[in-house]
Formats: structure tokens, C-alpha cells, sequence
């Protein structure tokens, strides 16, 4: 407790910055979210649980999950390719493919829902290969997973690209020396450096994929307990100006993107303190 | 195999061309497929019936009144954000205080937080039936389904933009350079204005360029809130929404060309950026 709430400083503009600061986090972010807990509150943990577990909720959030996870999981091993083969090689194009990496960011996610409901329909020009092949895309849960693919691609990449530049090549110049293989160094030598940054980016695109909604709802189809995720339940449930339904799917969407900040958190402090063992 | 393995590897620290052609193509492909085909079927999709019938869905009120509402929301909406992000990055790294982590911490809650439950908050604390909502309808200040609700939904989800771009940046470029202006006898704003913003310019420019294309593209969190009256509320993505659903595809795609290009613009700054200022962004430059 010895330590001042505020050390004295020479540094001028205190008040203003700190009371700018206070404020606009408070009336944008604070507040609001003061208010779905409240609202949460007002309706009583037993609403909020009795609302969570009708099967069409419980189905939806559990769906919205799943494919987040699926998604992540495809970011994670591509994004892992896409940053080797950027950072590494040399070739004709290599620029136009690093800018097309940030297009998901940069692409408003109504445009990339339409687009891509337009290239996977069964009539699209995708979705007419596929279902020759007797598979449907658009309008089940295959179109959520390329959706939520599509919005969380540049996380992975963009995490451990920079991690790749850094690499001190003469790591790699002694496992080399010591005998290692070519993939015993990428697997035992690369990959544990590069653990924490692709963590980051996986929780990333994880965390957009449990919440996404733009690019998801025109490929979805929207069918309950199917391809319903749980933020157009949320969307559904306000038109229906039932907000206690709504705060409650809200909290429980909040409550699982903060269980899974926490874990990966815990899952990078675990993993660089077993990199510096090492 | 250890006796000659220059003969195996050009070097060894490299892959076997092999490996190397084979990561390449999927990488090609698979960016290609996933990001690059969905970027032409806008393109495609818009132009189905002619150039003329794109452009004339343009002139079309509510897809004006669309743009002209986005680009207003944009203009609200961005300034607001550089100038918290410039107080809140300033706070940060000139100050020693308690509780900074916790602050940066609250400060990029909205990365993790759904649009759709960012939207659901503003209703709950702005919407008519609420304490706050209630008594800004009664003076005839509506936030919900009106542009100051659209405003602060949009605000919500670009909130860690610029503040996180600059914090990284004035860590690095520490107090001294400022310590010194003050010691010399300059003002605090004078300080700032000379010493301060020539350093994290770059940075502002590029945590602005990725808060605008977040603004005028946001849908979830603005879908909530907007109550999407045609030729009022309605954004550009939120008519895309509506066009769509009316199965009046090249209109809706007309209108997402336009967002389309909007991103391909800030792509081709972002790497601008990039290239001619590494050292002075946070995202390329990591200490």
C-alpha cells in the first residue's frame, strides 16, 4: 500500500488525458456493459439459466462454439503455412499475397457474407462443383465454418509472422550442425518459438468466431437448433423486445469470451515459462 | 546421411525445394480460394446486369442517403476515437499510477466482446425503456434507432484502434525527449504539438486507417441499434442487409463494391504504411 494511487510527475496534461480517458471508457464501454449486467442481475441467475438452457439456445450457443473452435483450429495450421512461406520465401507475387492476408480485416462483414453466400450457393460458382460432388455448402454448417474461416484467417498469420523475421537463423545453423533433420528443427527448435505468438492469434480468431455475425447469417441459412449461432438468437429475441431473453443469451456469450481469454492467457504464461526451461 | 549432407540441402537451414513448392501452393491456393474468389464475386456479382444497372442503383436515394450516412457516422465517429486514443496513450506511458494493466486490459474488452452483444448493451443502457433512454426520449434525444446510438455502437467496437497502435510506440519512445522540451520551457500543448505527435504520427495515422474501415463496415453491432429505417438509420452494410434480403442482388452488391473498394484502398495505404514507416508502427515493429 505504500505505493500512491498516482505518482507525482512533471509531465503535464494529467487531468485531461486521465479524464478523457475515464470518460469515453465509461459512457462506450462501461456503462453499457454495466447495463446488460444489470439487466442480468434484474432477471436473476435462475432467468438467466432457464432461458440458456432451452434447446434452441443451448444449440446455438453450443454451435457457435463448435465452428468458432473448428475454424480456429484450421487458422491456427494455415495461418502457421502462410506466415512460414511469407516471411521465408522469395517469389513473384509474394507482396500481392501478404496484402491479401489483411483483406478479411479490412472487408466489411456484410460484403464478405453476401459474397460468399453468392460464390457457395447451390448455384454459385463453387457451390455448383460441390454439389455435383453431392455436397452442400451454403446453408449449413459447412458455409458457417468457411464464414468464420474467412473473418479469422489473419490472426494466426499476422501473430507469428513477425515472430519468423526475428528468428536468429544461426539457432537453426547449429541444430542443423548438430545433426537434426530439416523437420526435427522446424518441430523441436521453430515451432516452440513460435508456440506463444500462434496461441495469441488462435484465441484471437476464436474469440471473432464465437461472436461473429455478419459474415455468418447470409451463408447460415438460420435454421433453429441447425444453423442458428447465438448472436442472431440475440438479434431475434430484441425484435421480439424480449430483453431479459437477449441479456441473458448476452451474459452467457460474455461469460464464454472471457473464460476463454482467461484460459489462453494462462495457456501462454504456461507455455513461455516452459520455452525460457528450455 | 550426416557424412554428406551439403549434397542432400542447398543450405541447411532451409527446407527441400520439394517442401518448399508444396507450402507455396497452399498458400496460394488457399488464399486465393478463401480471400481473393470472395473479393471478385462482389466485382462479378455487381456487374451481372451491365455497368449501367450498377451505377444506376448507386444514384437510387436510399443507397445515397446509405453513404452519406456512413461516411457522417465515419466522421463522428473516427475523430472521437484518435482523439481518446491519443488521451488514453498519453495517460498510459507518461504516468505511473496504479491500475494501468487493469485500464489496458478494460481498453481492449471490446476485441473480445460479440457486435451483436456491444449493440445489445447500448440498447439496454440507451433504449427508450430504460432509466438513461427513457429520460433522453422524453427531451426528445432519442440514442436508440436514431445516429447517436449508431455513433456509440460504432465507437464500441473501433474503442482499442488507435490506443493500442500508439501505447506500444510512446512505451518505446520513452519520456526523455518530452522531459527535455519542459525542461527548455515549452508548454505542455507546444510539447505535444512538436515533440510528441511528430514521433507517433505514423502510428495515428495507421490505428485511423483501420478504425475508419472498421466504422463505415460495421454491421452487427449497428444492425442492433439502428432500427434500420430506410433513408434514416440505415447504414451502407445495414442497405446491403436490405437489398439483399429483397433478392435485388446487383443493387446490394452495387453497394458492397463500393465498401469493397474502400477496403482495397486502405489495404494499399496499410501497406504504404508499412513499407515507408516500419520503425515507427507497433504492428511491424516489435521491440
Amino acid at each position: 500500500m505504500g505505493r500512491p494511487l498516482i505518482r507525482r510527475s512533471a509531465m503535464p496534461g494529467l487531468g485531461l488525458s486521465m479524464g478523457i480517458t475515464l470518460t469515453l471508457l465509461s459512457l462506450v464501454v462501461l456503462l453499457p456493459i454495466g447495463a446488460l449486467l444489470a439487466k442480468g442481475a434484474s432477471y436473476g441467475a435462475a432467468g438467466i439459466w432457464e432461458t440458456v438452457n432451452r434447446p434452441r439456445v443451448w444449440a446455438a450457443l453450443f454451435l457457435s462454439f463448435r465452428l468458432a473452435l473448428a475454424a480456429a483450429l484450421f487458422n491456427l495450421v494455415f495461418g502457421l503455412v502462410l506466415a512460414w512461406v511469407l516471411a521465408r520465401y522469395r517469389f513473384v507475387g509474394r507482396r500481392l499475397l501478404d496484402a491479401a492476408v489483411d483483406l478479411p480485416f479490412a472487408l466489411p462483414t456484410a460484403v464478405a457474407g453476401i459474397a460468399l453466400t453468392a460464390l457457395y450457393a447451390p448455384n454459385g460458382a463453387f457451390g455448383q462443383v460441390a454439389a455435383r460432388l453431392g455436397w452442400q455448402i451454403a446453408y449449413t454448417q459447412w458455409g458457417i465454418f468457411i464464414a468464420l474461416v474467412f473473418v479469422g484467417l489473419p490472426f494466426v498469420a499476422r501473430s507469428v509472422q513477425p515472430v519468423i523475421e526475428e528468428i536468429d537463423r544461426e539457432i537453426e545453423e547449429a541444430s542443423a550442425s548438430l545433426g537434426a533433420t530439416r523437420l526435427h528443427t522446424l518441430r523441436r527448435v521453430i515451432l516452440p518459438i513460435l508456440t506463444p505468438a500462434a496461441l495469441t492469434g488462435f484465441a484471437l480468431s476464436l474469440a471473432r468466431g464465437v461472436g461473429e455475425y455478419g459474415s455468418v447469417i447470409f451463408i447460415a441459412g438460420n435454421i433453429p437448433r441447425l444453423t442458428e449461432i447465438a448472436p442472431l438468437l440475440i438479434v431475434i429475441q430484441l425484435e421480439e423486445f424480449n430483453y431479459d431473453a437477449a441479456a441473458a443469451i448476452g451474459i452467457a456469450m460474455l461469460v464464454i469470451s472471457l473464460a476463454m481469454l482467461l484460459s489462453i492467457n494462462l495457456i501462454q504464461i504456461w507455455s513461455r515459462r516452459s520455452l525460457q526451461d528450455v | 546421411m550426416s557424412d554428406i549432407p551439403a549434397f542432400h540441402h542447398r543450405s541447411p537451414t532451409t527446407e527441400a525445394p520439394a517442401l518448399q513448392w508444396a507450402l507455396t501452393g497452399i498458400a496460394v491456393l488457399g488464399l486465393a480460394l478463401l480471400v481473393l474468389a470472395p473479393l471478385v464475386a462482389v466485382f462479378a456479382e455487381a456487374l451481372a446486369d451491365g455497368a449501367g444497372a450498377a451505377l444506376r442503383s448507386l444514384a437510387n436515394p436510399d443507397a445515397r442517403a446509405a453513404i452519406r450516412l456512413t461516411l457522417t457516422i465515419a466522421a463522428i465517429s473516427v475523430p472521437l476515437n484518435a482523439v481518446f486514443g491519443i488521451a488514453a496513450a498519453w495517460f498510459i506511458t507518461r504516468f505511473d499510477f496504479r491500475g494501468k494493466a487493469l485500464l489496458i486490459t478494460l481498453i481492449d474488452l471490446p476485441f473480445s466482446v460479440s457486435p451483436v452483444v456491444a449493440g445489445l448493451c447500448i440498447v439496454l443502457m440507451f433504449g427508450s425503456n430504460s432509466l438513461v433512454g427513457g429520460w433522453l426520449v422524453a427531451q426528445g434525444a432519442p440514442v436508440v434507432f436514431a445516429l447517436p446510438g449508431i455513433v456509440l455502437a460504432t465507437l464500441f467496437v473501433t474503442f482499442p484502434f488507435v490506443a493500442r497502435e500508439l501505447i506500444p510506440v510512446m512505451i518505446e519512445q520513452g519520456r526523455s525527449e518530452e522531459e527535455a522540451a519542459l525542461t527548455l520551457g515549452a508548454s505542455g500543448w507546444r510539447v505535444f504539438r512538436t515533440v510528441t505527435l511528430p514521433n507517433i504520427r505514423w502510428a495515428l495515422m495507421y490505428g485511423v486507417l483501420l478504425c475508419n474501415a472498421r466504422a463505415m463496415g460495421e454491421f452487427g453491432a449497428v444492425a442492433v441499434v439502428s432500427g434500420k429505417i430506410r433513408g434514416q438509420t440505415a447504414t451502407m452494410p445495414i442497405t446491403i442487409e436490405m437489398l439483399y434480403q429483397e433478392y435485388l442482388s446487383v443493387a446490394a452488391f452495387s453497394l458492397a463494391v463500393v465498401l469493397a473498394l474502400l477496403a482495397l484502398v486502405t489495404l494499399l495505404l496499410k501497406a504504404g504504411l508499412e513499407r515507408r514507416h516500419a520503425d515507427q508502427l507497433a504492428a511491424t515493429h516489435r521491440p
